[in-house]
């Protein structure tokens, strides 16, 4: 290799690396410091998109595919991932209305106070006002008013 | 009978009943309402035995020739079962005294060598263990067979029998044990045997408390007869009763033995046989309730009635005079310490028999009266004469018949009556229970000591011991014997056996007696007539209560007032037989003192010196019968025919009769000065459990609590601090590893 192409190489290492530095650092202040389940997660996902382009990086300055086919890897088991997490927080807003990370606190030792950074907001007893549409088309044979207008998603 | 031998035979009066106690105890569930036979086959056996072992050794102590021209010999059958403990060389005598151990001279060569300390489990066959164990026997007997009737329907029937049964093969050990530390293991033993009767109904309070009493009380008594045994050992370097022959062919002299009881500086008097002496007096104070651990006999009545009868009455509480009788020769050479029997005995005879005149529970009146015959019983061992002596052991065996006599006519009342034992709460019983009116009147009449009942005779040997101490003029018979046994005498530091006007005056620097002295005597022969004329008195109101006057019958007893069944009354016709006529028959041909003169304890020359010529002593015969007759003529006025709910002879007592009835206030003395402050210590020694050494405990428990609590502050459920501390965790890997690969 000559000594340019060696200097573009290590150059766009570092422009790789420094980007994937940046995005696992943003992913691991934002898992730190966010409360909302799926900003936590997506923040989580982002630590891991860092981790793939420092990966692709590498692979690209050794010359070798491994690191590349560990990217594959990664983002098909994070795909999974997603999918499965995504279904836990829906379900947990299903029951609560909540999204928020300090309200599920039920794993702490039962001698110690809820940890209250700023005061939850109050839960909103009230069912949330979904937008309504008006009806298109035909109702579905033997399906009432009522079942459509659920809710909860 | 010829090819067993009588070791044989001995061995098997106390192992019949523990076999039937094992078995009672194996197979009780099982034989339901049969529980009594193993238990009663047993002690039967047992009676068949000890019947023949008596007659055996009669047949070798030969008939009384009348006239005691010559002393009679010793008969011993010794029989060791097998060496329970051997510990070499553990007796050391004390330096540059060859003799250390008194008769060591005389027995053999071993003076002044170490000694080995054995414990033989040896029993041993002569005239006092072949009475007590007949009487033992055949009184547990009769009373086992009672008990049949009596225990019937109780749910801890097998419980009774074989706690029965186990009591029968300890007083046989204790009796036939010729070793003090076995005799020290049965004296525990029979007191098991007893806490376990008298709490027999240990559900309630009453008899719980009344069965640790008596165990706590009689471990005072336990504890002076273990200090005796221990200060045996020093003095003697032995603990057996008997002559042993060591491997050397030397024999070893047995503080009771033949060879030490022949050597006349053989027996240690001073300070140290003094000491031994009052311990064996304490022990026997416990066992037998004398002045002033007396007071656990009268609780003790919460047990069963026949448990009483047999127990409390007839035989374990004649463990006491029995060790003071084996020990006689030791007694002897300390005259205090015997003059101390006496007094004991006396006093304690009038105190229980004051507090038994106004006692309404026929039960404690018997209780009391027992205290007061062993009272009498002791006078007599203290009085140190070969009459004396015989006289307790005579007392003891009528007493035994006819109290146990009592008890049992009282537990027969008692069943019929729906457990009410108060005498006021009843009347007239002899139209309802014939039998045991008239079998009772029996036992009443010979404790009241009426003329040919045996209670008289015994009573008036007893009499006749303490008048011969207290006017040895009036007898005569001392005077020959008496320098004698001075002459034999070979230590100088030994007191006089017993006090004799013509003893002291032969110029012989020797410690005068404090207290044997005839004014002494005749302080407690009074006693002792007056003794007579109050046990007349409460006997007798007792009977006239129960049995005369009107009918009445409380509610307890329903309609089933009744007379006792078969199985129960015949055993009261049954005692009710030596009762009457043993006193006059081994009186009249003196078999009993004279078999007893056998045993080896009381040949020792210092006892055998004292025999006297049996005389009947008319004018003590009169006095005697003239308190008895004083006391039932004025039982008769106050409550004969009378209704005895009605007023009471006490009335004209006055504050005496307060003090007689709170029992001279001696439990309330105990109460004071022992259990109240005892239990403001126990009450200490809780706090101090509960909050020192279970504050110590459940600190040692705190401590990972605490830790813990340091720690858990990090579950705090919340989702950041997780990450926070897993991305920490990580940095500090990351940070460690940089650290390793840094150049």
């Amino acid at each position: 290799m000559n000594p340019l192409l060696a200097a573009a190489s290590t150059a766009l290492l570092h422009n790789a690396l420094i980007v994937g530095a940046m995005l696992f650092a943003l992913g691991l202040v934002g898992i730190l410091t966010r409360r909302n389940l799926i900003v936590m997660f997506l923040c989580a996902e982002l630590m891991l998109q860092g981790i793939s382009v420092s990966l692709v990086a590498w692979s690209r300055h050794h010359g070798d595919f491994g690191g590349q086919v560990l990217v594959i890897f990664v983002l098909t088991v994070a795909a999974c991932e997603a999918a499965v997490a995504l279904v836990f927080v829906l379900q947990a807003f299903a029951r609560t209305g909540r999204l928020d990370a300090a309200a599920w606190q039920g794993l702490r030792e039962a001698t110690l106070a809820r940890t209250v950074d700023h005061a939850l907001p109050a839960s909103d007893a009230s069912p949330p006002q979904w937008p309504r549409l008006s009806t298109a088309g035909v109702l579905p044979p033997g399906a009432d008013h009522d079942s459509l207008e659920r809710e909860h998603v | 009978m010829q090819n067993v031998s009588p070791a044989t035979l001995l061995v098997l009066v106390p192992l019949l009943p523990l076999a039937g106690a094992v078995l009672t105890l194996l197979l009780g569930r099982r034989l339901k309402s049969q529980a009594h036979l193993p238990a009663i086959a047993g002690i039967a056996a047992a009676a068949a035995v000890a019947v023949v072992l008596l007659l055996g050794t009669a047949t070798q102590v030969g008939r009384p020739d009348g006239v005691h021209a010559e002393p009679v010999r010793p008969v011993e059958m010794i029989s060791t079962l097998w060496q329970w403990a051997t510990v070499e060389a553990a007796y050391a005598p004390p330096a540059g005294s060859a003799a250390a151990i008194p008769g060591t001279a005389v027995g053999g060569g071993t003076a002044g060598a170490a000694r080995a300390f054995t414990i033989p489990v040896a029993l041993r066959l002569d005239p006092l263990t072949a009475t007590l164990l007949t009487i033992i026997t055949c009184i547990g007997l009769v009373v086992a067979v009672y008990s049949i009737g009596y225990m019937h329907h109780d749910p801890g029937y097998p419980r009774f029998f074989a706690v029965f049964s186990l009591f029968v093969f300890s007083m046989s050990m204790l009796v036939a044990a010729s070793n003090f530390l076995i005799v020290y293991v049965f004296w525990e033993a029979v007191g098991a045997c007893s806490y376990l009767l008298i709490g027999f109904w240990f559900t309630k309070p009453e008899a719980a408390r009344a069965a640790k009493k008596a165990f706590l009380v009689n471990r005072v008594g336990d504890f002076g007869l273990a200090i005796a045994t221990f200060l045996l050992w020093m003095t003697y370097g032995t603990l057996d009763f008997h002559d042993t022959l060591s491997a050397d062919g030397t024999i070893l002299p047995g503080i009771l033995g033949q060879t030490r009881l022949a050597d006349p500086g053989g027996i240690v008097g001073g300070a140290i046989g003094t000491a031994i002496c009052l311990c064996l007096l304490l022990a026997a104070c416990g066992k037998s309730a004398q002045l002033p651990l007396h007071v656990w006999l009268p609780d003790a009545m919460e047990g069963p009635t026949p448990a009483s009868a047999l127990i409390h009455a007839a035989t374990m509480v004649t463990a006491g005079i029995y060790l003071v009788a084996r020990s006689a020769p030791l007694f002897m050479a300390c005259p205090d310490a015997l003059t101390a029997v006496s007094i004991v005995g006396a006093t304690t005879a009038l105190v229980a028999a004051l507090i038994a005149t106004v006692q309404n529970d026929l039960k404690r009146v018997l209780a009391y009266s027992t205290i007061s015959q062993l009272g009498y019983m002791f006078a007599s061992l203290g009085t140190g004469t070969l009459l004396g002596f015989t006289a307790a052991i005579f007392h003891l065996v009528t007493h035994a018949f006819f109290k146990a006599l009592l008890f049992l006519g009282a537990g027969s009342v008692m069943h019929s009556m729906g457990n009410v034992i108060d005498m006021r709460r009843f009347g007239g019983l002899r139209r309802i229970m014939p039998v045991t009116a008239a079998t009772f009147l029996v036992g009443a009449v010979a404790l009241a000591g009426v003329a040919p009942f045996s209670g008289f005779f015994s009573k008036d040997e007893i009499l006749a011991s303490l008048h011969a101490k207290g006017w040895p003029d009036a007898h005569g018979e001392h005077h020959d014997a008496a320098p004698s046994s001075h002459a034999k005498r070979g230590r100088s530091s030994f007191s006089p056996v017993h006090f004799a006007p013509g003893a002291t005056t032969a110029g012989e620097k020797e410690l005068r007696p404090l207290f044997n002295t005839p004014e002494t005597f005749r302080v407690l022969f009074w006693m002792a007539l007056v003794t007579a004329g109050l046990t007349a008195f409460y006997t007798f109101r007792a009977v006239f209560m129960t049995f005369t006057g009107p009918t009445r019958v409380p509610d307890e007893a329903g309609h089933h007032a009744h007379e006792s069944p078969p199985v129960m009354a015949v055993p009261l016709m049954i005692l009710a037989v030596p009762s009457a006529v043993a006193g006059w028959w081994l009186f009249s041909t003196q078999w009993l003192s004279h078999f007893l003169s056998a045993t080896p304890s009381f040949t020792a020359p210092s006892v055998a010196a004292t025999a006297a010529p049996h005389a009947f002593h008319m004018d003590l015969a009169i006095q005697g019968s003239l308190a008895a007759a004083i006391g039932i003529v004025i039982a008769a006025i106050g409550h004969l025919g009378r209704r005895s709910d009605g007023p009471q002879m006490e009335r004209f007592l006055g504050p005496l009769q307060t003090l007689f009835a709170n029992r001279f206030y001696i439990d309330q003395l105990y109460a004071g000065l022992i259990v109240r402050p005892l239990e403001g210590l126990a009450v200490v020694a809780a706090l101090f459990d509960r909050y020192v050494i279970d504050g110590l405990v459940n600190s040692v428990a705190h401590l990972p609590l605490a830790l813990g609590g340091l720690v858990r502050r990090l579950q705090g459920g919340l989702l950041q601090r997780y990450a926070l501390a897993g991305v920490m965790g990580v940095l500090t890997i990351v940070l460690a590893l940089a650290w390793r690969l840094r150049g």
